[in-house]
C-alpha cells in the first residue's frame, strides 16, 4: 500500500534567466513499511524531494500525495506535518533550554494534549530508542549519537506514520550511525514509510529500494521487491 | 594463508580435532569462507610437517586431537605481529572494464557506470540484511562489515568516475 506518492513533481526556484530547476518531474511511491533511500550529489535535489514528500514546500507542477490526501489541497499543512511527519535532519534543532524529554513531549503538547499524557508517551517512544536514562538530560549533556537518538523519538511520538530523514548520521562514527539505522529499519518494520536521503552508500544499505538523482532526475534505482527484500 | 594461520590461532586456545576447527573456523568467520573437512586436515598435516603443532592419541571416536608446539605459537605471534601487505593484488576486472569503456569513446560509460552502481547497491543490500541477521558473534559481524566497506568504496569510486567524466564532456 503507498503512502506516499510523487507524481511528475518539478521546483524551480527563482524565475527566468537565474530559474534553478532543483526537480525535473520526479515520481515515486513509498510505501507503508517501506524504507526507501535517495542518493545523490550535493545539489541533486535530495532534499527539495524530502521537503516536497513532507509539506515542508510546494511543488511547482505535479502532485505530492501523503495518504490519502494531496497536499495541494490541504489547509493546515502544519498540523499535517506535526500528525503524520517526523522529521529528523543532520541538524537536528534539538531546543536547548529544554530537557530531552520536553524536546520530545513538544509536539504532542502543541496537538493540545495534556502535558501528563505528553510526558507518558514521550517516556514510551524514547524507552523505544533506548533513550529512557537520557530523559532528564539537557541537549548539550548528550553526545551526538544520543541526541540524534532524542531527535529520532520526537519524530516517532504520537505514531506518526511517515518519517523523514535528511542525513540523519551526519557525522556520526559509523558504529552510531548503525544504530540510527536500525531504529528506523525498526519503525519501518513497524509499518512506517521511511524516505531516507543519505550520500553514504553503507546506509543506503539499510533500505528497500535506493533511488539514485542526478540533476533534479531519477538517474537509476535498484528495483528490490517488499518480499525479497525482508 | 590465512586458513594455516586461522587453525593455528584456534589451536593456541587449546588443543583440538580437525572437526572442531572448521566449526570454530566457520562460526568466526560466517559462512563467507566456507571449509571442507579435507581441507582442515590437509592443513594440518602440512602444519605438522612443519612442527608447528603435534597430533596427540585418536579418542573414543577415532579423531586426532592436534596440540601447538612452541614453533607454532611463535608463528601466530609473527602472524598476528604483521601486517598484510597486497602483493599479489588480483586484477580487478570492473577497473579495467571502465578503463577499457572510456579508452573505447564508442561504449556508453555512463550506462556501465549505472549498471554496475545498481548491482553493486543490492549487494550491500544484501550484506546489511546479512549483518541484521547475524545477531550473535562479533567476529562474524565485522566480517561483514568489511564486505559492506569495500562495496560502499566500489560505489563511491562508480560515483567518482560518474562526476569527473560529467565534467569532462
Amino acid at each position: 500500500m503507498t503512502f506516499v506518492r510523487l507524481a511528475e513533481v518539478a521546483r524551480v526556484h527563482g524565475e527566468g534567466a537565474t530559474a534553478v530547476h532543483a526537480l525535473k518531474g520526479v515520481s515515486l511511491e513509498v510505501g507503508v513499511g517501506e524504507l526507501v533511500a535517495v542518493m545523490g550529489p550535493s545539489g541533486s535535489g535530495k532534499s527539495t524531494l524530502l521537503n516536497l514528500a513532507g509539506g515542508l514546500d510546494r511543488p511547482t507542477s505535479g502532485t505530492v500525495h501523503v495518504g490519502e490526501q494531496d497536499l495541494a489541497t490541504v489547509r493546515d499543512l502544519a498540523a499535517l506535518r506535526r500528525r503524520t511527519v517526523g522529521y529528523v535532519f543532520q541538524d537536528l534543532n534539538l531546543i536547548p533550554s529544554l530537557t530531552a524529554v520536553e524536546n520530545v513531549m513538544l509536539p504532542r503538547e502543541l496537538d493540545g494534549l495534556r502535558s501528563n499524557r505528553a510526558r507518558q508517551e514521550a517516556m514510551a517512544v524514547l524507552a523505544e530508542v533506548d533513550g529512557e536514562d537520557l530523559a532528564d538530560r539537557f541537549p548539550e549533556e548528550l553526545s551526538g549519537g544520543q541526541r540524534q537518538r532524542v531527535a529520532i523519538a520526537r519524530a516517532l511520538v504520537g505514531e506518526r506514520r511517515l518519517l523523514l530523514a535528511d542525513e540523519p548520521t551526519g557525522a556520526l562514527d559509523t558504529r552510531t550511525g548503525d544504530e540510527i539505522l536500525r531504529l528506523l529499519r525498526a519503525r519501518c518494520d513497524a509499518g512506517a514509510a521511511v524516505l531516507l536521503v543519505t550520500h553514504e552508500p553503507r546506509y543506503a544499505g539499510w533500505a528497500d529500494r535506493v533511488v539514485f538523482l542526478r540533476d533534479g532526475m531519477i538517474a537509476d534505482s535498484t528495483n528490490v521487491s517488499l518480499e525479497s527484500a525482508r | 594463508m590465512p586458513v594455516r594461520h586461522g587453525l593455528l590461532a584456534l589451536l593456541s586456545t587449546g588443543p583440538r580435532h580437525g572437526y572442531q576447527l572448521r566449526v570454530e573456523f566457520e562460526a568466526s568467520t560466517g559462512v563467507t569462507w566456507p571449509l571442507n573437512i579435507g581441507q582442515v586436515y590437509t592443513t594440518l598435516s602440512r602444519l605438522e610437517r612443519d612442527g608447528l603443532v603435534e597430533p596427540g592419541e585418536s579418542d573414543d571416536q577415532g579423531r586426532v586431537v592436534y596440540t601447538i608446539t612452541t614453533a607454532g605459537r611463535q608463528e601466530v605471534e609473527r602472524w598476528f605481529g604483521t601486517p598484510v601487505v597486497p602483493s599479489d593484488r588480483p586484477r580487478d576486472e570492473l577497473v579495467i572494464k571502465l578503463a577499457m569503456a572510456v579508452a573505447a569513446k564508442k561504449v556508453n560509460v555512463t550506462e556501465v557506470i549505472h549498471t554496475q552502481r545498481t548491482a553493486t547497491m543490492q549487494a550491500l543490500q544484501q550484506l546489511t540484511r546479512a549483518k541484521r541477521a547475524a545477531a550473535e558473534g562479533t567476529a562474524q559481524r565485522l566480517v561483514l562489515d568489511s564486505m559492506i566497506f569495500k562495496a560502499e568504496a566500489e560505489q563511491r569510486w562508480l560515483d567518482h568516475c560518474e562526476a569527473v567524466l560529467m565534467e569532462e564532456r
